[in-house]
């Protein structure tokens, strides 16, 4: 009896190892040694019991819980497949409006063109077109698998930016440090570290008046921590630090942009909408029929086995 | 907001943020984007009338991003003229201001005597989708709305020759074979 309650609770737990590659994807520890060795173990215990059990060692129910344990067996074994064969978990940056081939999905992904209200709103998405296949469209709460990869979004801090001159006419602007040369739209691809805060970064020029502008992104709850009496920036939406310099790094300023208000730089007037845009994620996974059929099995099996324990 | 544009002015000056990764995000410049589709945006042109790059499709596009503070865009530009008027009829001359207002634009075309059309793309959707890695850049699309090539740089006319004569040649082969 405790031998097939360990059993039982074996195939759960490299169950839940499994499905934790769906719940929590992106994790390192699916490809590590320690996580392939997990469920090799949690295999070896099943293995032991099953082999017991056809022999008659745990009796009737014993026997039929061997129909859980090959359930757990299938999803052990697809997630240990998924660890160690599936594709290292890979984010993937597009600038909006640009597609960018992904080899290991044989897909091209579309970033949806975003104006600053689809920046402030989070709203856009990615198309993923695979030739004969399934056309994949993930919004951002929305997740997919393909093949033995799973694919969903995550938004990442990004700023739509209108620049003027002194006059009121609008700026090129540009990304000289990024491959997104002619977008106006921030992805922060960096980091700066203030005390303790992580503080996304980025850099944008306004070539016509020779102004390089450095950008750090702060959430509303950053901007929360420095809140105190007379500040006069609004917490309650995110804000840009910028710092403007020109073309040989002289500095020339800076200034908070709360997000949709317009700041004044260095003889630029700057407009950000802040809000965000999505990163796509891929992270192996296991095959979706192999966890359901599993999990079909694990739980029937379970159930049978009790049934029998209880009817004699 | 003293204190905290204080420690960001002074970790700014001591220059200790990151150096920019230039891998940050993907793109692969616009010689990556032959053979797909050329996408094109309602815009209005220095004229203020509405146009696109779309509304060319059946006829071989040299499409031109530029702008007015780009000195290789200002050098470029005469060549662009010169080989429009030379292929009117053949090629349509597509220029593409990027990020600039409408007036800033066609004061500089008249100054230059610009004559074909120039789209006023305000808020760079023909730079970021052709994946400009500077100005000017151009590209050459096809009759069949495809990209041919994409070129980044300034070019002689005779480099604008060359670049669209495949484009050319492909649409006289297929009216050859019908």
């Amino acid at each position: 009896m405790s031998g097939r309650i360990a059993a039982a609770a074996v195939a759960a737990i490299a169950i839940a190892l499994v499905l934790a590659q769906d719940v929590f994807p992106s994790t390192p520890l699916y490809h590590s040694w320690q996580y392939a060795f997990a469920l090799a173990i949690a295999l070896v215990v099943m293995g032991a019991y099953v082999n017991g059990a056809r022999r008659g060692h745990d009796g009737v129910a014993g026997r039929r819980l061997i129909v859980a344990i090959a359930g757990a067996a299938i999803v052990t074994i697809a997630g240990l497949a998924a660890g160690l064969l599936g594709p290292d978990t890979a984010q993937v940056v597009g600038t909006p409006g640009t597609v960018t081939p992904i080899p290991a999905l044989g897909a091209a992904a579309f970033f949806a063109p975003a104006d600053a209200a689809t920046i402030a709103g989070g709203a856009a998405g990615v198309v993923l077109r695979r030739r004969g296949a399934r056309e994949v469209a993930l919004g951002p709460p929305s997740r997919d698998v393909l093949g033995e990869s799973l694919v969903y979004l995550t938004p990442r801090p990004a700023a739509y930016l209108d620049v003027y001159d002194e006059h009121g006419a609008h700026l090129t602007v540009t990304q000289p440090s990024n491959a997104s040369f002619l977008s106006p739209v921030l992805l922060f691809p960096d980091h700066q570290r203030i005390g303790a805060l992580d503080v996304p970064l980025d850099t944008f020029a306004a070539p016509a008046r020779h102004r390089v502008v450095h950008a750090l992104y702060f959430s509303t709850r950053d901007l929360a921590r420095f809140d105190h009496a007379g500040a006069r920036f609004d917490a309650s939406r995110p804000g840009l630090i910028l710092s403007a310099a020109d073309d040989r790094g002289q500095p020339l300023g800076i200034t908070l942009a709360s997000s949709g208000k317009d700041v004044e730089i260095a003889g630029l007037r700057v407009r950000a909408a802040l809000g965000s845009y999505p990163a796509l994620e891929i992270a192996s996974a296991p095959p979706t029929w192999a966890l359901a059929l599993g999990i079909a099995l694990f739980v029937a099996g379970c159930g049978w086995s009790m049934m029998r324990a209880q009817g004699g | 907001m003293n204190r905290l544009l204080l420690i960001v002015a002074v970790m700014f000056l001591s220059g200790c943020y990151n150096a920019p990764d230039p891998g940050g995000a993907a793109s692969g410049g616009p010689g990556g984007l032959a053979g797909a589709p050329a996408q094109s945006f309602d815009l209005r042109r220095t004229d203020g009338r509405s146009d696109s790059l779309a509304r060319y499709r059946g006829s071989v596009v040299l499409l031109n991003l530029w702008a007015t503070w780009c000195t290789p865009c200002q050098a470029e530009m005469p060549a662009l003229e010169r080989f429009s008027r030379e292929n009117a009829g053949k090629v349509v001359v597509l220029g593409v201001d990027q990020g600039e207002s409408a007036p800033v634009a066609a004061a500089f075309a008249r100054e230059r005597g610009v004559t074909f059309p120039i789209l006023v793309d305000e808020h760079q959707q023909y730079g970021r989708t052709y994946e400009g890695i500077g100005l000017p850049t151009s590209v050459i699309v096809g009759r069949d709305g495809r990209v041919v090539r994409g070129i980044d740089g300034a070019m002689t006319i005779e480099q604008m020759r060359v670049a669209v004569a495949p484009a050319l040649a492909d649409s006289a082969s297929r009216a050859a074979a019908r």
